[in-house]
């Protein structure tokens, strides 16, 4: 049933307008990105090549363009699951949910997995475009798979929380407001405080940096796993409690 | 006769000011019950409670039995629910629309299809299958929630106001239709209109400001409007004084 839920949500996201102009404003961003990236890699080459540098294509043009999409997501996946469940509840839909004979675990977690594979489609196009680049330059494939898999398990956690928060609300624009207050504070985190502050392991950027230079850390996957099963467990929670179940 | 569903002292809401309060009732197989009451009488607050969409804060409902709150999510499967907006996605057509509701019954591959195709002929969508949801009238658009509600041949059919907002020919249309599908399954229908009672309904209960007020059998001399002006010089008498 978790499943069933997932593919519809993607139907659902898919019929609507807001999936294709993220995916095509996306695409559009990233490779205008990549493509001054690129250009700015083109004319520094000969200098860092003859200076004896390490740093080649995948430092300077492919870790930045997986850094803005890691932006991109953030600020997408909020706007794609703001109606997953405020929407709901405002068009009176929810109605139908709550009186399936459908867990409120399976609801939550099918949303979820449903929001998730609404990202892949720009998550994967930008990793092909980015990988399309290693025809010509030569790319560090190991760090590239790293990166990828981390931005995967960042848009799983983005959909997580987005649920979560989407499920306080009653209305789409204010589930979408708390999304982005909630994920600011997080990016902004560890800037307002020093690593020894006990809030920094909830800082967002110490979690994300690691995987854009290589660096694949328990305590980073350990943070999105148990912050994500988290969230969705909160959104159950609030779906359960509506029903009366709690 | 087992009773198919029976609330009991349902009370919902704050203590202060409940939206319902100490409701029974019991729905027998075959019968079909209205719940009659004028706007704001807690008519679409008791259809939740009792579909499981809201949890009574007080009381509870039985489904063969069984607490519908605690007993196993499988439990819902006897019951289908139209709440007063069509529970559909604009942007999906009619047919994905009862695939999702299906779906969420529990409803797989074949089963499915066929429900689908009996639901669509029953209401009479089947020329507009593919339109998206968005699209249909009034009037369609409840045809399209009643399908959604009957796809999995629930015992017990819950239907909030299911003509509030009709033309008359639409109206009529959703009465002949309701008519056809409480031959097979129990209802319990809301309305704020005495002919929907008069013409669909073997029972009534009256709801005043979340109260149950009175519990009739429908025959062609229930005189349902009597209570009704009962009530209004009952108000007006309280106002004078």
């Amino acid at each position: 049933m978790i499943w069933e839920i997932a593919l519809h949500e993607w139907r659902r996201l898919r019929a609507g307008m807001m999936f294709w102009l993220l995916l095509a404003f996306g695409q559009l961003i990233i490779a205008w990105l990549a493509f001054a990236q690129l250009e700015s890699f083109a004319k520094i080459a000969p200098q860092l090549k003859a200076g004896g540098s390490t740093l080649g294509a995948t430092d300077l043009v492919v870790m930045p363009s997986f850094n803005s999409l890691t932006l991109l997501l953030l600020l997408g996946i909020p706007l794609l699951a703001m109606g997953s469940l405020a929407g709901e509840i405002r068009s009176g839909r929810i109605a139908v949910w709550l009186s399936s004979p459908v867990g409120s675990g399976q609801i939550a977690l099918g949303k979820t997995l449903g929001l998730w594979l609404a990202s892949l489609p720009l998550v994967l196009s930008v990793s092909i475009t980015l990988a399309a680049l290693g025809m010509g330059i030569a790319l560090d494939w190991p760090r590239l798979a790293l990166t990828v898999a981390g931005v995967l398990l960042f848009s799983l956690w983005l959909c997580g929380l987005s649920l979560c928060i989407s499920g306080l609300f009653d209305h789409p624009a204010a589930a979408l407001a708390a999304s982005y207050g909630i994920l600011l504070f997080l990016w902004l985190l560890d800037s307002l405080s020093g690593p020894e502050a006990a809030w920094y392991w909830l800082a967002l950027l110490p979690h994300t940096q690691p995987w854009l230079q290589g660096l694949l850390r328990s305590q980073d996957i350990a943070f999105f796993l148990s912050t994500g099963i988290g969230a969705v467990w909160l959104a159950s929670y609030t779906l359960a409690r509506r029903r009366g179940e709690i | 006769m087992e009773t198919l569903l029976r609330a009991q002292d349902i009370s919902y809401g704050p203590k202060r000011r409940p939206r319902l309060e100490d409701i029974d009732l019991e729905l027998q197989p075959g019968e079909r019950l209205g719940l009659l009451g004028v706007n704001g009488a807690g008519k679409s607050t008791l259809m939740q409670v009792l579909a499981g969409v809201l949890a009574p804060t007080r009381g509870e409902v039985f489904v063969l039995g069984q607490p519908l709150r605690l007993a196993p999510p499988l439990l819902r499967r006897h019951i289908g629910f139209l709440p007063q907006r069509v529970p559909a996605y604009p942007e999906l057509s009619v047919t994905e629309n009862l695939n999702w509701a299906g779906r969420l019954r529990g409803l797989q591959r074949q089963a499915l299809k066929t429900a689908i195709d009996d639901a669509l002929q029953q209401v009479q969508l089947g020329s507009v299958a593919a339109r998206l949801a968005g699209s249909l009238s009034a009037g369609m658009a409840q045809r399209l929630g009643l399908a959604q509600a009957v796809l999995h041949h629930p015992d017990i059919l819950i239907l909030d106001e299911p003509t509030a907002g009709l033309d008359p020919l639409q109206t009529q249309q959703i009465r002949e239709l309701l008519r056809q599908l409480s031959t097979e399954r129990s209802l319990i229908l809301s309305t704020h209109l005495l002919e929907d009672v008069q013409l669909l309904c073997s029972s009534v209960i009256l709801l005043d400001s979340g109260r149950k007020t009175a519990q009739h059998a429908v025959t062609s001399e229930t005189d349902l409007l009597a209570h009704f002006r009962h009530r209004a010089d009952t108000d007006g008498m309280g106002a004078g004084a």
